[in-house]
């Protein structure tokens, strides 16, 4: 089942010391936030960590093969989780999304990303195309995708589906739908969008004219944009200093430990700071996309694809919201967000993904 | 065909694909960035401050005003006000409903939580103000009970003298900012808010996002208003308040002579100040809905025919022009004609006064002398006078709704009604009549300016002004003259007045002029059947009973202007009020 000892050497160490250092930026991100703070959120997001690496090592060490084989089983077993997550979840924040575990309350949706990923990943490995993917043939991974979308919509959970969504779709695409078959869907949705709107609820409705126009309702449903581009605005090129930003401090900015993070971190260390957070960010999403195209394995390249494109999703969405750039929606910023079920999903998946940077380049067959 | 085909060469270029989305992904972010931190930082630094510094003024004490001898007639009081904040307790309503059953009955819960701004978090609001003491005890024992609700002292006008309204008049709270305080609305408050209101505070607070005090950045404490000193003198004005009868419509000035300060100034119906500050609607409501608007203050916005007191003003203007002499005499035998009009002009006396020259004509107020006189004047030259003498003018003492009034000229008629001016127009405007609109307390002034002959000190208010001089100086041998007359119009047997001289020895001696200002046309017909006698017995069509007078004569120190509407003749009922008025003010030797 685990790889042997040895195999720990060809691990790429420089790519774990990134993730590592994108985690204490985020841990010293969180002490700011709560004031120059151990507690709430430092400390117990440190902890999880310590917990959790141990978790990603045992993944970085299991052999492809075990993961390709349990894909289906992993899938089942999320769609019964998201199931049981809508009968017996624990309510918070007026949708039904955890399931308790006791000491941990794991939110399942986290992980209905991943999983999906590697499921698509070896449906299309064993088609073993020889050309572009028929349209039939993207029949189940289509429905498959937009069952965990809607099983995760009804939480409700609009953003993890969205992402699902975006996750699904995009791996019908990389394994290589003709390019007309996105383009009819863009246009299909782009007419059918008023019928969209129309099903929105009024609330998702008002985030989307409130992104639009944050003016419409400063002290409502815009506050948390305006808050948060006053917070990275007044950063200016150099920051307010660590521990410097009045808008983190005084509690201006909503949900800062979450989906906010990177509007605290911007205004204490400028765009200079936010550039080089940046980077490690794009560094992290890029190399093993670049490793996954010298390898042969169809699974293993789409695994490592699909996995590294969700996270640059996140990050860009996540980014992008605390700038203005796109309607609130609830994304975590990889590692940096406060959040048990977020840490661990990312950890699995720069487990895998460090797993499978390191495999074999040649082999293209499971043996 | 495509036997090498391999679908990982697909896979390679979609990967390709991501990575330009990536970078796509980069320079979005990169961009947006770059124009929030970098271009507008400066902006979004000054929207943070704004964020994070909470500026509150702080109200500033508003200047007193004190009558003529330093007594407040206007000054701020504290009082206990119960606020509200809806932030500090979230189960508030519970703290309410407990609140209204100990403390404060009247409370209308749903009522007063619907008039809270939703957004407003941060700020606190008045649950009720001008709290009594037992409610102030009761809340003391019970205070474990309440953590949202508190007592703050807060600020209150204090009107002490209610006969002081009609000039001070009241404030309101400003609608205009936020932070506001009150300003004045009507009459002294309104006029001299700038000086009355004071500088404002400040306190430069940084906050927390729910508004909670951080610490205290900086402090500018608020500055006193400047006081004001009025000339009004409280005993006086009380004093003249009575004099005017309760259900009588009317008003007194009395003015000093030497400097044109008004020593008393009323007007009957009154309001009270007080009721607007405590926000007594009721009282409130009365004032602007009754008939008889005791809003209005009669002595310089209530504007009548004047009425016979006028006539020393034409008799001075026909002097002073050389159109008569002191001499020159009429025959009156109760009315007079003009060429070419069928109406009849007729004297109060229906049997006339026979041979009547100037001074017996003011002595015992012969209309037909004046209709004679009339024909003589012109029109536009008595209009100038009148303006020289204080007529069409506002003096803007700081009073509200202070108005220009009229005595007409030519061009007047013609811009007014597009008729020329007709004969008849100059002998009705001659005895006080037609279309002459007068304020009692510009009769005042036309007395002041015969005492002065001519040069006369415009009225004021403020005790600390200096008195302003205007008019233009008449012959001192016609000023005597008509001096003179107006003194055998209360003390030679015959005038008018003289019964005052008669009843009162032993009061101050005073002169003035009586008039009896007709409400209505009588016509010729009315006038032959009498029955324009019954009319004139309704209230409302009775004539305005009008005195103006002065004293003492040898000296004149004070003058006595009164109006009261529907009164009957100016002998019988404003000449004794006004001797009385005279009397008091010469004794308190004001």
């Amino acid at each position: 089942m685990f790889k042997e000892l040895k195999s720990l050497l060809s691990i790429n160490w420089i790519y774990l010391l990134l993730i590592l250092i994108i985690f204490w930026i985020g841990e010293v991100n969180l002490f700011s936030a709560a004031n120059g703070s151990l507690d709430p959120w430092a400390k117990s997001q440190l902890i999880r960590f310590l917990i959790f690496l141990p978790v990603l090592f045992l993944i970085t060490m299991i052999k492809p093969r075990i993961i390709f084989d349990l894909s289906e089983i992993f899938i089942f077993l999320i769609i019964l989780g998201l199931i049981s997550t809508l009968f017996f979840g624990y309510i918070g924040g007026g949708s039904r999304r955890w399931i308790r575990l006791g000491f941990f309350n794991l939110q399942i949706s986290e992980f209905a990303k991943i999983f999906l990923v590697l499921y698509l990943s070896k449906y299309f490995h064993n088609l073993d195309l020889k050309g572009h993917l028929e349209i039939n043939r993207s029949l189940i991974p289509l429905l498959l995708t937009f069952f965990i979308f809607l099983l995760i919509a009804v939480q409700p959970d609009l953003g993890t589906a969205l992402i699902v969504l975006i996750l699904g779709c995009s791996m019908i695409f990389f394994v290589g739908i003709r390019l007309i078959f996105p383009m009819l869907v863009s246009i299909a949705i782009l007419l059918s969008s008023p019928l969209i709107w129309i099903l929105l609820k009024p609330y998702q409705q008002n985030r989307i004219k409130t992104f639009l126009n944050p003016d419409l309702d400063p002290l409502g449903k815009g506050y948390h944009i305006i808050q948060s581009k006053i917070a990275i605005g007044s950063g200016g090129m150099r920051g307010n200093g660590f521990l410097g930003g009045s808008q983190s401090s005084l509690n201006f900015i909503p949900e800062k430990e979450t989906d906010f993070v990177f509007s605290i971190f911007a205004e204490q260390f400028g765009f200079i700071g936010s550039l080089l957070l940046l980077i490690l960010f794009f560094i992290m999403v890029i190399v093993p996309i670049l490793k996954s195209i010298k390898i042969k394995n169809t699974y293993i390249k789409l695994v490592i694809l699909g996995l590294s494109f969700k996270m640059l999703i996140e990050v860009f969405i996540n980014v992008s919201m605390t700038l203005g750039v796109l309607p609130v929606v609830g994304v975590a910023l990889p590692l940096m967000s406060y959040g048990g079920s977020s840490l661990l999903s990312n950890m699995i998946i720069l487990g895998i993904i460090i797993n499978f940077m390191s495999a074999d380049k040649k082999i293209k067959y499971f043996r | 065909m495509f036997s090498d085909f391999d679908s990982t060469k697909i896979i390679k270029r979609r990967s390709f694909l991501v990575i330009i989305i990536s970078v796509l992904f980069s320079i979005i972010i990169v961009s947006r960035l770059f124009f929030l931190q970098v271009l507008n930082g400066d902006l979004y630094k000054k929207k943070s401050k704004q964020n994070r510094i909470s500026t509150k003024i702080t109200p500033p004490m508003r200047g007193d005003i004190f009558d003529s001898d330093a007594n407040l007639v206007a000054g701020t009081i504290s009082t206990y006000s119960f606020i509200f904040y809806n932030y500090i307790n979230k189960n508030y309503k519970e703290e309410l409903i407990k609140f209204k059953n100990t403390i404060y009955p009247e409370l209308d819960i749903e009522k007063f939580l619907s008039s809270i701004p939703k957004n407003n978090s941060y700020n606190y609001f008045f649950l009720k103000k001008n709290v009594s003491w037992a409610q102030i005890v009761k809340f003391e024992t019970n205070k474990f009970l309440f953590s949202s609700i508190k007592i703050i002292e807060t600020k209150k006008r204090h009107y002490p003298n209610k006969n002081f309204s009609q000039l001070i008049g009241y404030i309101a709270e400003s609608d205009q900012s936020f932070n506001s305080f009150p300003v004045g609305i009507f009459h002294i408050e309104k006029y001299y808010n700038k000086l009355l209101k004071g500088s404002s505070g400040k306190i430069l607070n940084e906050v927390n996002a729910y508004g909670k005090i951080i610490r205290e950045i900086s402090v500018v404490p608020p500055s006193k208003g400047s006081s004001i000193q009025l000339t009004i003198n409280s005993k006086l004005q009380n004093f003249s308040q009575k004099l005017i009868p309760v259900n009588k419509k009317g008003s007194i000035v009395i003015m000093k002579v030497a400097d044109g300060s008004i020593l008393s100034l009323n007007s009957n119906p009154t309001f009270n100040s007080q009721n607007f500050e405590d926000r007594n609607s009721t009282e409130i409501n009365s004032y602007f809905n009754d008939l008889s608007k005791p809003m209005l203050n009669r002595a310089f916005s209530g504007f009548y025919p004047p009425g016979s007191v006028f006539k020393t003003l034409p008799a001075l203007l026909a002097l002073e022009k050389n159109l008569i002499n002191e001499n020159t005499s009429f025959y009156c035998n109760g009315h007079t004609t003009i060429d070419g009009y069928s109406k009849k002009f007729h004297c109060w006396k229906k049997q006339g006064h026979g041979k009547v020259n100037l001074k017996k004509a003011i002595k015992e107020s012969c209309d037909v002398f004046f209709f004679e006189l009339a024909k003589l004047i012109n029109i536009d030259d008595l209009s100038v006078l009148a303006t020289e003498m204080g007529y069409n003018q506002k003096y803007s003492i700081g009073l509200s709704n202070e108005q220009k009034g009229l005595i007409p000229n030519k061009k007047w008629k013609k811009n007014k009604f597009n008729e020329s001016w007709g004969k008849g127009d100059n002998l009705n405007t001659c005895i006080g009549q037609g279309f002459n609109q007068v304020s009692p307390l510009q009769l005042a002034v036309h007395y002041n300016s015969i005492i002065h002959g001519g040069i006369y000190p415009k009225p004021k208010i403020i005790k600390s002004h200096d008195a302003v001089f205007q008019g233009r100086k008449f012959n001192p041998v016609h000023q005597k003259f008509i001096l003179e007359a107006l003194n055998s119009v209360v003390n030679e047997y015959g005038g008018t007045a003289n019964k005052l001289a008669r009843e009162h020895p032993n009061y101050i001696k005073i002169a003035g002029k009586t008039g009896t200002s007709q409400v209505i046309r009588i016509k010729e017909s009315e006038r032959e059947n009498n029955f324009y006698k019954e009319k004139v017995q309704i209230e409302k069509f009775k004539d305005h009973s009008v005195f103006v007078g002065y004293g003492p004569v040898a000296n004149p120190k004070y003058i006595a202007s009164i109006i009261i509407e529907n009164g009957g003749s100016g002998s019988s009922v404003a000449a004794p009020l006004a001797h009385e008025a005279l009397n008091y003010a010469s004794k308190l030797n004001v």
